[in-house]
């Protein structure tokens, strides 16, 4: 490449080209351009699995790519692991510190390096007092509070004299106060010309410390530049696909649900629990629920808390007018509510076992299929039925669960729990990581479920799928709903705008 | 005073507690038992387990486990005994074991760290293959009759009781500790363990840590081997089963958490003392021996149990506290604005 021939002093500290990188099957960046100055700070904001954490985990040599190339101070740098990316000056905070929590501060801070421990200790007090940090470098890291944690973290980047800081989502865990403080630090950082990339969805955020902002969405950069140029709505539009006006589909397949003559099936009042906080909604039988959001938005606590995975702190959960508030799961399954999990290959499959026994395994407990000897053909009746339902794919359904596709895997596990005969089905992501294909399949089968009366909550970051699929749908931002939006009113605009914390015209 | 207070939170304090409880118990049972030729038997015989439970700390400290250190025992001792047969010195027996050992824990290191097999299924492995050499090497035959200066050095004593193995173990336990607790490269085992993510992102080579620690694990086993065939001149090939456990649970006890980044060395070392001196302690007691592999298992279960809660709850505890602040710092955004 000519253009790393000639050093120019004011080549920019760090610059990534054409940066892709697939994962199997599934393109995660598509050709990433981006560059950071020596004191800037560059927001880097986008959806979920717009490809950010990948990008970042290249930068810091934890991936490699497949393509493209990262320059640092205008030259090629090689990244192939971690080390590597430290020594260039680069250093990555992350989202969840990774902290050794059995360590002192002193040790977590000083793990790693080579030089005379008595000077390393002198140059962390020039960086504390710098930084007005106050803190006792022997306390355990596991006495630490995240904000704490997240200080620990960028002393270290400081003690290896990091000239970029990356900082993944921050401000995530941080209460008001503690918000400040670090923009407080991150100034500072900015006025000694350090370069920052900061990882946020909080557009607000933006506005307060970057210089610069970068939108990702779907693997490649929609939208950059200095802050100065964008408004709140230009960023929201640049979340946005560039079709997302003009297209709302399957609007011929919608059947209208009429709720006047509808009692809702679930009802879930002022429910509190770890990560999410006075939550309340309606849920109608034959109807699609959609819950928007950012990760950790809480959803998934959400839902989780109610199937009674987790401790309900306060509120109510109704189901038919039964109190089920903090049952366990055991005893909500039965009540009538099923759950299909995020992640199929943890929570949701016998990776080992065949297609029927996969399909039937939620009715091991009843007496359908014969308690100690097993009815076999009654296992394949069931199966069979599903299978030709569904339209899904396989050879014999004594195959292993494994040996299908993600699509036909999903559909295993949406047929298990609806051989339970549910009131309401919560799906998580129901369609992550499946190809298009088989997403137009398992959206059938959704809209089968809500046609049979089932009442549907889904929970997705894929917002297109809530525009296309939901009845109602709600946005939580921040472990609270801060949107309700009738079918008429949901649109990718809306739903972005509330999920990133914009407050929308409408109030609940 | 803070280091005062520092040393009793300690793990190992704990331990040390424990072992001096269990020997003033059994003292009010029997009281010849708290004579001072018991007490330093006591520690004398805790020799093997010491060296094996310092070795295996190491590879417990970064999160893994090594159940082959029995039968490595087991083939060092023989091969010592064979090397004495022939009328080899100790310079030439100790360079052998300890080559076997490092050699047995390369492979072991190699096969979890690198290939990423389970550790307790590749060293149960290995465990096998090297109890099968044992065979070989013996031909099935217990290895005995080797006489000579290795022999007399088993039971030779330094000072005040003391036997020359147990100085050199104790010696061995202050080395690992310091360097262990106090050496740059020696807290990387810890930080491994401790949270190898975190480890790899400040640049310390994970595989590299895990492979070091099998590879002194795997010396320390050896050199146990060479002290067993020393102290008891004769090598049967069934020697050392189920010494792995025996010092897995000297670890535990000593306040080695079995997730890895917990604990230190002296901690081991106690522990070793304590599962030494249980059958002796079922003796004065009154106990027959029998109850001793059973008493020691209950023993290990519920601290392991305990332990395990501990840290679940640990760990839960820091889960909810994140998601609680999340929520919590949403009331205060909102507050402000209102």
């Amino acid at each position: 490449m000519a253009a790393n021939d000639r050093e120019r002093t004011d080549a920019p500290r760090l610059q990534v080209r054409g940066i892709r990188k697939a994962f199997g099957q599934n393109v995660v960046l598509k050709g990433i351009d981006l560059s950071v100055s020596a004191g800037e700070v560059v927001a880097l904001i986008g959806g979920n699995g717009a490809g950010k954490s990948t990008l970042m985990k290249i930068i810091m040599g934890i991936y490699t790519c497949d393509e493209g190339e990262v320059l640092i101070d205008g030259a090629p740098a090689k990244l192939g692991k971690p080390a590597a990316a430290l020594a260039a000056g680069i250093y990555l905070v992350p989202q969840e510190p990774l902290l050794f929590p059995n360590m002192t501060v002193l040790e977590n801070i000083l793990m790693g390096f080579s030089e005379n421990e008595g000077e390393l200790k002198k140059r962390l007090a020039g960086h504390m007092e710098e930084l007005g940090f106050h803190l006792n470098l022997q306390r355990k890291a596991n006495t630490l509070s995240i904000a704490e944690q997240q200080l620990v973290e960028l002393l270290r980047g400081l003690m290896r004299n990091a000239r970029i800081l990356i900082l993944d989502e921050p401000t995530s865990a941080l209460t008001f106060g503690e918000v400040e403080a670090l923009f407080k630090v991150m100034r500072d950082l900015k006025r000694k010309g350090i370069s920052m990339i900061y990882i946020t969805h909080r557009l607000n955020e933006v506005f307060e410390i970057a210089t610069h902002v970068a939108i990702m969405r779907d693997g490649l950069i929609t939208l950059e530049g200095p802050v100065e140029k964008f408004t709140k709505e230009m960023l929201i539009a640049g979340l946005l696909p560039s079709d997302a006006q003009t297209q709302k589909q399957g609007e011929k397949a919608y059947k209208p649900v009429r709720y006047g003559e509808l009692k809702p099936v679930m009802q879930v009042r002022g429910l509190s629990g770890y990560g999410f906080s006075d939550v309340s909604f309606d849920l109608y039988p034959g109807e699609i629920l959609g819950i928007a959001g950012v990760v950790g938005a809480g959803r998934t606590e959400l839902i989780s808390t109610i199937f009674g995975r987790d401790k309900t702190l306060s509120g109510t959960v109704t189901l038919d007018g039964k109190d089920i508030t903090g049952l366990p799961t055991k005893q909500i399954l039965k009540e009538g509510i099923n759950f299909v999990p995020e992640d199929r290959h943890y929570h949701g499959l016998f990776k080992i076992r065949s297609i029927s026994s996969n399909t039937t395994s939620a009715l091991l407990d009843g007496s359908e299929i014969g308690r100690v000897d097993m009815n076999r053909r009654r296992q394949r009746q069931i199966t069979q039925k599903y299978v030709d339902d569904f339209r899904t794919k396989v050879v014999s359904l004594d195959d292993l669960i494994g040996s299908l596709s993600g699509g036909n895997q999903q559909k295993v596990v949406i047929a298990r729990s609806l051989s339970t005969a549910p009131k309401v089905v919560i799906l998580d992501e129901p369609t992550r990581g499946i190809d298009a294909a088989a997403r137009g399949d398992v959206y059938s089968i959704i809209r089968q479920l809500k046609d049979a009366g089932v009442a549907v909550l889904m929970v997705s970051s894929d917002i297109e799928e809530v525009v296309e699929l939901a009845d109602r749908a709600i946005t939580v931002f921040q472990g609270r709903i801060n949107g309700e939006f009738s079918r008429e009113e949901i649109t990718q605009d809306a739903l972005t705008s509330a999920s990133f914390g914009i407050a929308h015209e409408r109030k609940v | 005073m803070n280091k005062v207070k520092g040393l009793f939170k300690a793990r190992w304090m704990s331990s040390l507690i424990f072992l001096i409880l269990l020997f003033l118990i059994t003292g009010i049972a029997d009281h010849d038992f708290l004579s001072y030729s018991n007490i330093i038997s006591c520690f004398n015989t805790a020799t093997m387990y010491t060296l094996l439970a310092v070795g295996i700390a190491f590879v417990i400290m970064t999160g893994e486990i090594d159940v082959s250190i029995g039968s490595t025992l087991c083939l060092t001792a023989a091969m010592t005994g064979l090397i004495a047969q022939q009328g080899g010195s100790i310079l030439v027996m100790l360079p052998v074991v300890l080559a076997t050992g490092a050699f047995i824990g390369l492979i072991n290191g190699i096969g979890v760290a690198y290939f990423g097999v389970p550790s307790l299924i590749f060293t149960l492995g290995t465990n096998s293959v090297v109890r099968g050499l044992v065979y070989i090497l013996t031909d099935g035959r217990t290895v005995e009759n080797f006489g000579g200066a290795i022999a007399s050095y088993g039971n030779k004593t330094l000072f005040a009781g003391i036997t020359v193995y147990y100085a050199i173990a104790v010696a061995l336990v202050a080395i690992s500790h310091i360097v262990l607790t106090q050496t740059r490269k020696g807290k990387y085992f810890i930080a491994v363990g401790d949270n190898a993510g975190g480890a790899r992102l400040v640049g310390i080579s994970v595989l590299g840590t895990k492979i070091l620690a099998y590879v002194l694990c795997g010396l320390f086993a050896g050199l146990g081997g060479f002290v067993f065939a020393s102290k008891y001149g004769q090598v049967m090939t069934v020697a050392g089963t189920g010494y792995e456990m025996t010092a897995i649970a000297a670890c535990v006890l000593g306040g080695i958490s079995l997730s890895g980044g917990l604990g230190n060395m002296i901690g081991a070392a106690i522990g070793a003392v304590i599962m030494s001196s249980i059958s002796r302690l079922l003796v004065f007691i009154g106990l027959p021996s029998t109850y001793d592999n059973t008493i020691t298992g209950v023993m290990l279960i519920v601290i392991v149990v305990v332990d395990a809660l501990a840290q679940h709850r640990s760990v839960e505890m820091s889960r909810r506290k994140r998601l609680l602040s999340r929520t919590a710092e949403n009331a205060a955004e909102g507050g402000s604005k209102a």
